[in-house]
């Protein structure tokens, strides 16, 4: 499995860094309210342990906004919410009147959407920065249980089930909404994110 | 003055937003959830202005932007997308884009890009 030395970590991390900064950036601009991002972090491990890390994050029904993506270095970028946040972060984008305590197919699809602008932005952030072009699938939304959701994800099919996590936690505290914003690559995407990464560090170094 | 414009978005609250901003500056919007009844509506109606969402079921943005300007070669098209690509915006102005927009949409922007080309066209 691959090991980054210490130097492609440093500018690995300042990449995710800025892709999860704007991304925040981005929630905070349609929200309008001040969001809290965590430290993103990096963690190359296998899928099921992935299900145990998200798993003391999430309990219970999970709402999630997956998008595959593909180009250079492929895999899945997920907005994950507990349901209530799930709700909660729905209701900030329709009148009062027409709030609701559930999802519905209308609320549901606010939320794909707003998934689909933070995810968007947040990969769109390393296709620009590494200058490789990024697709991404439609937004879906999935109301699962976090292990159903997480057999959904396209890396966990492969032949390596290890797992490259890329995640940050974010809080909008006035709303009590909080969630977990997931990038998942193979190890092969590692390798090439690893080496666009180095391509990158390299321009800015001589800049 | 009020102008004929179409919104092709899959998602009913991004559609929703474009046709309350122009809207409220006196146009007249139809929508469209997808490339193939964008086509098809831009065939039978000619809106003066189209404002195209790049990542959509079936069939992808720049395919309909193609599409659009094989049926009318004069066609005024904005792309709209939250994708913030500049290999994105570059692909859209080559495939002949007017204007290349970043959501979520800026009432401001939207309308200044949307005159400017409308002024152009009279």
């Amino acid at each position: 499995m691959t090991e980054l030395n210490a130097r492609q970590a440093d500018a690995l991390t300042e990449l995710i860094n800025i892709a999860f900064g704007l991304t925040a950036a981005k929630l905070s601009e349609i929200s309008n309210h001040r969001v809290l991002l965590e430290t993103p972090t990096l963690a190359i491990h296998p899928m099921d342990a992935l299900a145990r890390d998200l798993g003391l994050f999430v309990t219970g029904e999970v709402a999630s906004v997956h998008q595959v993506f593909a180009g250079p270095f492929s895999g899945d970028a997920v907005l994950l919410l507990n349901y209530e946040s799930a709700v909660k972060l729905s209701n900030l984008f329709v009148e009062e009147h027409l709030q609701s305590q559930r999802l519905d197919s209308s609320t549901g699809e606010i939320l794909a959407e707003v998934g689909n602008l933070l995810l968007s932005a947040c990969l769109g952030v390393f296709g620009n920065l590494l200058q490789a072009r990024v697709t991404f699938s439609m937004p879906r939304l999935h109301l699962d249980s976090l292990e159903e959701f997480l057999t959904s994800i396209a890396i966990g099919s492969g032949e390596s089930q290890n797992a490259v996590a890329i995640t940050a936690s974010f809080h909008i505290r006035e709303q009590s909404v909080d969630g977990r914003i997931v990038v998942v690559l193979d190890a092969p995407s590692l390798e090439q994110l690893i080496q666009a990464v180095e391509r990158w560090e390299g321009a800015q170094s001589s800049a | 003055m009020s102008s004929s414009i179409l919104i092709v978005d899959d998602s009913s609250m991004s559609r929703k937003i474009i046709r309350g901003i122009l809207e409220s500056a006196g146009h007249e919007v139809t929508e469209a959830a997808d490339g193939m009844a964008a086509i098809e509506r831009y065939s039978l109606e000619k809106p003066d202005l189209v404002v195209l969402d790049m990542v959509m079921g079936g069939m992808y943005g720049l395919e309909v932007l193609e599409k659009l300007y094989e049926i009318d070669e004069h066609a005024r098209i904005i792309v709209a997308t939250a994708d913030i690509q500049n290999s994105t915006r570059e692909m859209a102005e080559q495939a002949g884009s007017r204007g290349f927009l970043t959501k979520p949409i800026k009432k401001e922007e939207l309308l200044s890009l949307v005159n400017s080309l409308l002024e152009g066209a009279k």
